[in-house]
């Protein structure tokens, strides 16, 4: 190990334990607490609006999504077309609650960490369930598993009269040790859980890759028959991966039912598993700082588009419709440009930016 | 010297600070500094006046609206045309100055039909300060329900779904419900059907938009709607309605009643046709008349199903351009004065659009002429007192717009209209459902 443990500048490990480490030197570590030291006060400083926590509360829980779904396609190399499905298990477990005790039934006022939880469970559930054909199935094909599951789980909600047919079940608002959480600190409010959550989450899971289990997910997705060999479960070790991508899935519906206080199917159908797998793949598929680039990076192109559209139809004719279209075309173009150029996505450039400063000033 | 003097003898007649000043004001002793002084007090001064002016000039209110809609993406054949309908009504209402020297700002946002983006403008809208919302689909209005009660905000939104009224104070409908739209052509097909009792299927959308309707009119019919409904089709995106048609047929079905947008419609009108299913005139025997409600019939339909389209029975609440009204000729020139083209302006939902702004507009101006201050609640409680005398006649609609504390349905009247011609035609005169009253 390098004797410096604030400015080590190349791999100095003698032991397995110290490349396991989650911070390499101290001032990773001390960076990393003085970052997540400003996402937790920044909204103390800085005025803010609803409009404006709404858009960063959708990004956090679109991470904790895309966590989970970097675990089955990222490490574990499974595509999964229906994770939008799973988000919607989780939504949609807080939304029966709802629908079978009433919208403010003190379980779902009160209980809610209880309520997120179980979300996460039924998901992992439905994810061991939909995990199973990986047992048989590879590639293509499972790829097609889960892209039915999402089918089903929208056909089910769609005409369930118990789900009120896809149509929005609304949530009642929910409690703190100060009351009532009003609609003016909703948002903040649901911005620290998020936040509490997605650390928690990131920690677990860059915990869990440092683990057998973690290890054993890479080893599947590099070459399954060679973990096979070496004594591993490839066809369990899938199970578990969707299982886990499905609690993270179930954990970010519940949240996202809590907080637009409502469940409606539209927010989970094939279009939303399609944007959750581009913004892995713009964040950096196999990497877990990846999770966090996408959801933000897709998220925000979205909104600048939409400025920019808005301001293109002010400024072309009005007969010319074509500036709402920049929106869906935009957000194309980057995964294709992206594709093409970075596949490993943004996490990639994060890499080499840190690198450059790890050496600074030099440059080798 | 002398000006200096006159400004002091001006300062001490009137104790005031004259508007103009001008002449020289520099002395041999100390001149540069008193030069300056005078020199940052003219500035000041000319500042001052220059802003009097500019109040004076913006001296009208800005009201601030808004409009979250599908520009774009599912539905918005339908929302392109509404937005322009309400885009330039307001811009009308503003160049002429209807409010006076008072401005409407209504901002239009595309939400491509995605509820979780309706709500991220809403509340950006309620940021800007706005003071009544039009909103466009049922699902983001049931949705937003809640929002609408915590804030007190009056919303029309371009659903006219009965649901929205359910647990809701603040939302107003433009016309009558597809509850009444479906049920009106109901009560149509059991007035003007011979022989026994009707069979009668319904063609709708799968969502809380075409499903709204189905248990208001089972309702109608346990009330005693002389009419059987043997069959609740919800399409898909079927390209091919010919075994659905000849399922509806070995049923017996004699009429299909849609609800839901003009695309579907239209493919099954033209399987209709080809398999030789389509009624020639309402009612014929063992043929299939079809009836729908105010989105799946209109030019766009005409458009899209060619002459297929011939006979197809349709009820909305507005006036439509291809007969000649009041509102019409004043719709094709608002079309014309803002450069639309023939489609939008001809569309029954670019009316749609002009009657939700001129709602809009009139309450607002009520509002001023009482004296009040234009707010949510001002706004709120003039739309529930627009009845009896103070019915808002649009021109655009074929009955008056009312709104009363129970009653958040606008239009209650409906027309009858039949594609003859490629043309859509009045079929008698505007009615309304008696069933509707019956099963509230």
């Amino acid at each position: 190990m390098s004797a410096n443990r604030w400015l080590a500048t190349g791999n100095y490990f003698t032991t397995y334990k110290e490349e396991q480490r989650i911070f390499f030197t101290h001032t990773d570590r001390l960076l990393f607490s003085f970052f997540l030291v400003c996402v937790f006060v920044w909204p103390l400083i800085f005025e803010t609006n609803n409009t404006y926590m709404l858009v960063v509360d959708n990004i956090l829980i679109a991470m904790i999504a895309v966590l989970g779904l970097n675990i089955v396609t990222g490490f574990a190399g499974l595509i999964s077309i229906g994770h939008a499905a799973f988000v919607g298990v989780g939504a949609y477990t807080v939304a029966s609650v709802s629908r079978v005790m009433g919208n403010d039934y003190i379980f779902l006022t009160h209980a809610w960490p209880l309520m997120i939880l179980l979300s996460g469970f039924v998901g992992a559930g439905f994810g061991a369930m939909v995990g199973l054909p990986a047992f048989r199935l590879k590639h293509l094909y499972l790829a097609i598993a889960t892209l039915s599951f999402q089918m089903i789980f929208q056909w089910t909600i769609n005409f369930m009269e118990f789900f009120n047919q896809g149509q929005t079940i609304f949530i009642g608002r929910v409690f703190w040790f100060t009351g009532e959480v009003g609609r003016n600190e909703h948002y903040m409010f649901w911005y620290y859980v998020i936040l509490i959550i997605l650390v928690l989450m990131g920690f677990m899971v860059r915990n869990l890759l440092r683990t057998r289990f973690g290890r054993c997910l890479i080893a599947v997705r590099d070459n399954d028959r060679a973990a096979d060999a070496m004594g591993m479960h490839p066809g369990l070790t899938k199970v578990y991966a969707f299982a886990l991508a499905g609690f993270l899935a179930g954990v970010a519906g519940a949240l996202h039912a809590y907080l637009y206080r409502g469940v409606g199917v539209e927010s989970f159908t094939l279009k939303a598993s399609i944007t959750y797998l581009a913004m892995a793949i713009v964040g950096g598929l196999g990497t877990l700082n990846g999770s966090f680039w996408g959801p933000a990076a897709i998220q925000m192109l979205e909104l600048q588009v939409e400025k920019i559209a808005e301001h293109a139809g002010d400024m072309l004719p009005a007969s010319i419709n074509l500036a709402t279209a920049l929106r869906p075309l935009a957000f194309g173009l980057v995964i294709v440009l992206f594709l093409m150029f970075e596949p490993r996505g943004i996490a990639n450039w994060w890499r080499i930016v840190r690198s450059y400063f790890k050496l600074w000033p030099f440059r080798y | 010297m002398q000006d200096c003097c006159r400004f002091d003898k001006d300062r001490k007649q009137t104790g005031k600070l004259p508007l103009v000043f001008w002449g020289n004001t520099t002395t041999k002793k100390g001149g540069n500094m008193k030069k300056h002084k005078m020199m940052f007090f003219r500035i000041l001064m000319s500042f001052v006046v220059v802003l009097s002016f500019a109040t004076s000039i913006q001296a009208g209110e800005v009201y601030k609206l808004a409009l979250s809609l599908a520009i774009t993406g599912p539905t918005s054949d339908a929302g392109n045309p509404y937005a322009k309908g309400v885009e330039d009504y307001f811009r009308f209402v503003n160049d002429t100055k209807l409010l006076g020297e008072d401005k409407i700002e209504c901002t239009i946002r595309d939400d491509q039909y995605n509820n979780d983006v309706t709500k991220r403008n809403f509340e950006d809208f309620l940021g800007q300060g706005i003071v009544l919302y039009l909103n466009y689909s049922t699902g983001s209005t049931m949705g937003l329900k809640r929002d609408f009660e915590e804030e007190k905000i009056p919303v029309i939104p371009a659903s006219f779904h009965a649901g929205n009224l359910i647990d809701s104070n603040y939302i107003f409908l433009p016309i009558a419900s597809y509850s009444e739209q479906i049920i009106g052509l109901a009560e149509y097909v059991a007035k003007n059907h011979k022989g026994d009792k009707a069979k009668v299927a319904l063609f709708i959308h799968p969502s809380a938009f075409g499903r709204g309707p189905v248990e208001d009119l089972t309702k109608a019919v346990k009330a005693g709607l002389n009419i059987e409904v043997v069959e609740v089709v919800e399409h898909g995106q079927d390209l091919d309605n010919t075994a659905m048609l000849k399922r509806l047929k070995s049923k017996g079905v004699q009429y299909v009643l849609c609800q839901t947008v003009q695309s579907p419609v239209a493919t099954m009108l033209k399987d209709a046709n080809s398999i030789g299913y389509a009624a020639k005139s309402f009612g014929e025997a063992d043929k299939i008349t079809f009836m729908g409600a105010h989105y799946t019939g209109g030019n766009d339909l005409i458009a899209l199903a060619g002459v297929a389209a011939e006979n197809f029975f349709w009820t909305t609440s507005y006036r439509l351009t291809s007969e000649k009204s009041a509102g019409a000729d004043a719709q094709l020139a608002l079309a014309k004065k803002y450069g639309r083209d023939d489609k939008a302006a001809n569309s029954h939902n670019y009316t749609n659009g002009i009657m939700v702004a001129q709602v809009a507009t009139e309450v607002i101006k009520r509002v001023k002429e009482n004296g009040q201050k234009v707010t949510r609640s001002s706004l709120y409680d003039e739309l529930n007192q627009m009845n009896g005398a103070k019915a808002f006649e649009a021109d655009t609609t074929v009955g008056p717009v009312t709104y009363s504390k129970t009653d958040h349905a606008g239009v209650d009247v409906l027309q009858l209209y039949r594609v003859d011609g490629s043309v859509f035609r009045s079929v008698g005169v505007p009615f309304s459902s008696e069933y509707i009253k019956k099963i509230k």
